[in-house]
């Protein structure tokens, strides 16, 4: 004992000394990124923020994996096969599959986790609907048995929105789907360093070396992704100025998203490059509350549509920077299949506020207080709310502007109680244009009444729309489709869409290989 | 004599622990926002949310949840962080060092800074050196800390490049890397501090100086200026000990904006981004917390003063 | 009249000051102003210039016209608090000076509160309700009243002692009129200094309030609000945040000068202890 107590001694005392010097070897190897938002969780299952998304598809991986065209490719799976009429689907897991603890992945994994995922997410309660059996046939292989065709089933295991179909080990998918996981151990490139996490300010992680990337070169979610870093550490930052000083001072090597204001002071820098995060970008929303007056009468959400100036809303949100954003009277992402400008000319020329002050009329609205729940905590939402403000007031709206943070927007807007007991007239917020190019992941276009998103609008045109998609048998069909979704959502507006803008990411120039992705892809990335 | 005063001066905190107790857990008890639905996110619906609250235990009566989390804080358990799903105790843990290095440091610093420019202005009272000290003084109170530390930032880092804008480097990673992280933080987070500690020791140097023994003693040309001052330093520090016990209020309300201004990873930016999303157990440690080390560090100082000054134990 | 100012420079200086802007505040709309919530996003950012003289914030708002404009919710704040607190000061600080029974209590309880640093107790607060004006009037006086109660308590407590007050007491004076008589006029001018420095830490208090997000609504124009909005751009479009910087400081100064000089003429005693 005593020997060995020694040995560890000088072991430990070597390991110490040599510390300073791997620190410095290792800066290359190191890449410090500023994420969008604190990182509180890791469950993207349970949980839709983007920031948890990001930091999940490092640590767990899909079945299948979008590409840059949205085509899935097989990532955990070698391949699949499925029937002709689209009701069996059989995966079967390439084999070299571990945890992150030295476990092997199993069938057994795949089908807790895809049971799991299927209660939260919107397509896969679809599958649900239609699901006679989900089973482990051998070790590596699993079915589904559905008792209706399912076409979209590689888009649903591989779409890059949250929630994501992810596979966990079995023991984490048990968790209650509506309960934020505990363990985070994964199959993914990189693993997770619960020990070094320190929720506001950190989180690390650290190279798996036991992940065996696939051939094929990567591309967003899909593909061999390569990890040139031993270490990815996130800083979280939340004053865009203190992040926009790191990164000029190269205490951060990638900042994901700068504020427009600050790009001319980042190009400016000789070390710094600034481009494009995402081509698909973003559309701003305006939600309205269907179920009480005024916006329950139609006329008065289409009033708000004539007077709705995209322009406004988009210099308000992007700067001056003219490059980042466009008008659009569309639902669907511009650039995407299924983009649209049918039935959207009440967005388009000049505002008419007299009009609209006469359909308010006409709908019965009278100087009630109109109320506006702003998340000020958030650049665009503040924006947007601001907008809004000065809109309605043009208008002759009687607006209670209320000043809020985002998780008060959040829990407060779930309440269908009327306006003045607790409820809500407007807030605002954005859609990822990723999760815009058709209605499967775009939960804010469903309107099924009760039963849809928040301001709960009740369209059945939209909804047959919808429908139609689902079952569209080709493109032609799917375009069909989505003219009348367009069509009909800007005729009970659904919600307003305030413009299309695009964001930047930023980067030291000694980094290289980011991709322009909806999400930052860390595979392929390196330093030096 | 003096055992009995301490004990019953820490006696004393105990009720004023207890209602901070209540107090803190009742505001955050009543606070609105739900932090069930933000964890559920934007897909949930109110059935989900209602479950989710269900699950943290946010739909039980306030008796039952105070007295369960009362009981819980005696035993060192803070609770659970509703958004990091870790404990509070470990959150706060982790945050512990830079916090504690910029409070500490920006005492140093103010009390070395500001003492002798309080017996210096004291020494040249209605000079102009007097004056100008005085008048950075009403200045520190006046200048907020953010402003304060956005100037120095700009200048120290972005024009001459001198030291970092952000972050924090554990003391274990160099004395050196440490400082250079601090420097700004505790300048900015002093000014507010050196201008009270300064006022103070003017104020309570001059008193003493005016004093008949002092005055005799200068009157008759008795020993060196220096030795004098000193002396009357020893007997003005007690007005001193307890203004820099008292300040520790202004340096922990300093520290939530400092720590955010320059991104430190502390307790300050813990608090601040909980109260943003609604992370009850969080605020209710932090706020506890740093109330008990006020209560403990204002104990000390009174019974230091009780040492100092006898007559306060009546 | 020149000779006075010479002799009490503080109040000349501060009181001169904080006249002036208070004249300011409330001619507001005759100071060459605009609507200060006026949005014009396709102007945003402009530098300082002949039509925008204080330069244009983030949605194109003049900046001149919301420091102006901002000027009344810092003093309103400042003032409100300064006042709110002194009056349930006093009441606390009376009614524990007087009735003994209630003394401990009430210090208790006091005591609880003031060891909750002032900014976290008024954020705190903030983060029960939403964000109004009253609200932080409301929360900022709640951090403060304790210190006023315990400054008036301790003034009652030595009043009693003294030969006429105790002689009072002796001949069966009613408690009110003991009060009205004997212990206000002597708890004034340390409650009138003690007054002027919460005015001057409720107006930084609410402007951290709002740095923080945690203070009036942004669509008040304060001071707080202004560079909490300016922030994120302090290194490209400085105005934004030093015109308000500028505006609160000198306030805060204006009062704490006027004060130092309360301090120095009324209460020479308190003067060398603080």
């Amino acid at each position: 004992m005593p020997v060995l107590g020694r040995r560890a001694a000088l072991t430990l005392a070597a390991g110490a000394l040599a510390a300073p010097a791997v620190a410095r070897a290792d800066a290359a190897r190191v890449l410090r990124f500023v994420p969008q938002a604190n990182l509180s969780s890791l469950d993207a299952v349970a949980g839709t923020q983007y920031v948890v998304r990001n930091a999940a598809a490092m640590v767990w991986e899909t079945l299948y994996g979008v590409d840059a065209s949205f085509t899935p490719r097989p990532q955990m799976c070698e391949g699949h096969e499925a029937s002709a009429d689209f009701r069996t689907w059989t995966f079967r897991l390439r084999p070299g599959l571990r945890w992150h603890d030295g476990e092997r992945v199993t069938s057994r994994d795949v089908v807790a986790s895809l049971q799991r995922w299927m209660v939260r997410d919107t397509m896969g309660q679809v599958i649900r609907g239609r699901l006679d059996a989900l089973e482990a046939i051998d070790d590596r292989s699993v079915r589904f048995r559905l008792n209706k065709p399912f076409s979209k089933m590689l888009f649903a295991l591989g779409k890059s929105n949250a929630p994501m179909a992810l596979i966990m080990p079995e023991r984490i998918a048990r968790t209650d789907p509506f309960q934020l996981i505990g363990d985070y151990v994964g199959s993914g490139p990189m693993v997770f360093r619960k020990d070094e996490w320190v929720p506001g300010a950190r989180a690390v992680f650290a190279r798996f070396a036991g992940y065996q990337p696939r051939q094929e070169p990567g591309e967003w979610l899909a593909g061999g992704k390569r990890m040139n870093f031993e270490r990815i550490e996130w800083q979280i930052l939340p004053d865009p100025a203190t992040a926009g000083a790191a990164l000029q001072n190269g205490e951060v090597d990638w900042w994901e998203t700068p504020i427009p204001d600050l790009v001319p002071l980042l190009r400016r820098n000789r070390d710094v490059v600034v481009d494009i995060a995402d081509p698909l970008g973003n559309l701003g929303s305006l939600r309205m509350n269907h179920l009480f007056p005024p916006f329950s009468d139609v006329r008065a959400r289409q009033a708000l549509l004539m007077a709705t100036s995209q322009s406004d809303y988009m210099e308000a949100v992007c700067g001056g920077d003219a490059a980042l954003w466009q008008t659009t009277a569309s639902f669907f992402t511009p650039g995407t299949a299924l983009y649209t400008e049918d039935g959207g000319e009440l967005l388009k020329g000049p505002r008419r506020y007299d009009a609209a002050k006469q359909l308010l009329a006409a709908a019965g609205y009278n100087g009630e207080k109109v109320i506006l729940m702003v998340a000020t905590d958030m650049a665009i939402t503040k924006a947007e709310g601001d907008v809004t403000a000065d809109m309605l007031g043009r208008i002759g709206m009687n607006v209670d502007y209320q000043a809020l943070d985002w998780g008060t927007v959040g829990a407060r807007r779930a309440k269908k109680d009327p306006p003045g007991k607790g409820g809500w007239h407007i807030f605002h917020t954005w859609h990822a244009g990723a999760d815009c190019i058709n209605p499967a992941p775009y939960t804010a276009l469903d309107a099924g009444g009760d039963k849809a998103w928040f301001g709960w609008p009740n369209s059945p045109a939209v909804e047959d729309g919808i429908v139609a998609w689902y079952d569209a048998p080709d493109a032609t069909a799917e375009k069909a489709a989505a003219a009348a979704i367009n069509r009909a959502a800007f005729a009970d507006v659904v919600y307003i869409p305030t413009g299309f803008f695009r964001q930047y990411q930023a980067w030291r120039r000694d980094v290289a290989g980011i991709a322009r992705a909806p999400f930052p892809v860390f595979w392929g990335v390196r330093k030096g | 004599m003096i055992w009995r005063y301490a004990g019953r001066r820490i006696l004393a905190t105990i009720p004023v622990m207890g209602f901070v107790a209540l107090f803190v857990f009742s505001l955050l008890y009543f606070a609105p926002g739900d932090p069930a639905a933000i964890i559920a996110g934007d897909q949930a619906s109110a059935e989900d949310i209602v479950r989710i609250r269900a699950s943290l235990g946010l739909d039980r009566p306030f008796i039952v949840r105070f007295g369960e989390w009362l009981w819980q804080v005696l035993h060192g358990d803070l609770g659970t962080s509703i958004f990091a799903n870790l404990p509070v105790a470990h959150m706060i843990g982790q945050r512990v060092e830079p916090t504690l290095s910029l409070m500490v440091l920006t005492l140093l610093f103010a009390v070395a800074v500001a003492v002798p420019l309080g017996v210096l202005a004291a020494a040249r009272a209605g000079s102009w050196i007097d004056r100008v000290i005085m008048l950075f003084a009403v200045l520190g109170f006046s200048v907020p800390v953010f402003v304060v530390g956005y100037l120095l930032a700009w200048v120290f880092a972005l024009q001459l490049d001198w030291l970092p804008v952000q972050g924090y480097v554990p003391l274990a990673r160099g004395v050196l890397p440490w400082l250079r992280n601090l420097v700004m933080p505790v300048i900015a987070l002093g000014a507010i501090y050196i201008a009270l500690i300064a006022r103070i020791t003017r104020a309570a140097m001059l008193e003493v100086l005016g004093q008949d023994y002092i005055r005799t003693a200068r009157a008759k040309g008795l020993g060196s200026l220096p030795v004098l001052f000193l002396h009357a330093l020893k007997n003005a520090s007690v007005p001193i000990v307890t203004v820099v016990g008292i300040g520790v209020a202004l340096l922990i309300g300093g520290a939530v904006v400092t720590e955010t201004v320059f991104a430190i990873p502390g307790i300050g930016r813990l608090v601040v981004d909980a109260i943003l999303r609604r992370d009850y157990p969080v605020i209710q440690g932090v706020t506890l917390l740093f109330s008990v080390v006020y209560v403990l560090v204002n104990l000390a100082v009174d019974l230091l003063y009780s040492v100092l000054d006898p007559r306060i134990r009546q | 009249m020149i000779r006075w100012a010479r002799r009490n420079p503080g109040i000349a200086a501060g009181g001169l000051l904080l006249v002036l802007i208070v004249l300011i505040a409330i001619l507001a709309p005759l100071m060459f102003t605009v609507d200060p919530t006026a949005l014009a996003p396709a102007r945003r950012t402009r530098p300082p210039s002949a039509q925008h003289w204080f330069g244009t914030d983030m949605l194109g708002r003049d900046v001149y016209s919301r420091v102006i404009y901002g000027s009344r919710v810092s003093l309103i704040v400042g003032f409100a608090v300064a006042l709110l607190s002194s009056v349930f000061g006093l009441a606390i600080g009376v009614l524990a000076g007087f009735v003994r029974w209630l003394d401990e209590v009430v210090m208790r309880a006091m005591d609880g509160l003031m060891s909750i640093p002032p900014i976290l107790l008024a954020i705190a607060l903030m983060a029960l309700t939403r964000g109004s004006v009253q609200n932080v009037i409301i929360a900022i006086t709640i951090a403060e009243v304790p210190r006023v109660g315990r400054l008036v308590r301790g003034v009652v407590l030595s009043l009693r002692e003294l030969p006429y007050v105790e002689a009072a007491i002796a001949a069966g004076t009613r408690t009110p009129r003991l009060v009205w008589r004997h212990i206000l006029p002597n708890t004034l001018a340390p409650l009138i200094v003690q007054a002027s420095y919460i005015c001057a830490s409720a107006m930084i208090t609410e402007a951290i309030l709002s740095f923080i997000g945690a203070g009036t609504p942004p669509i008040v124009p304060s001071w707080g609000n202004i560079m909490a909005e300016g922030r994120a751009l302090w290194q490209v479009k400085p105005f934004i945040v030093f015109f308000p910087a500028a505006a609160l400081s000198i306030t805060v100064l204006a009062v704490n000068l006027l004060g130092d000089g309360l301090r120095d003429a009324l209460d020479p005693r308190l003067a060398k202890r603080l």
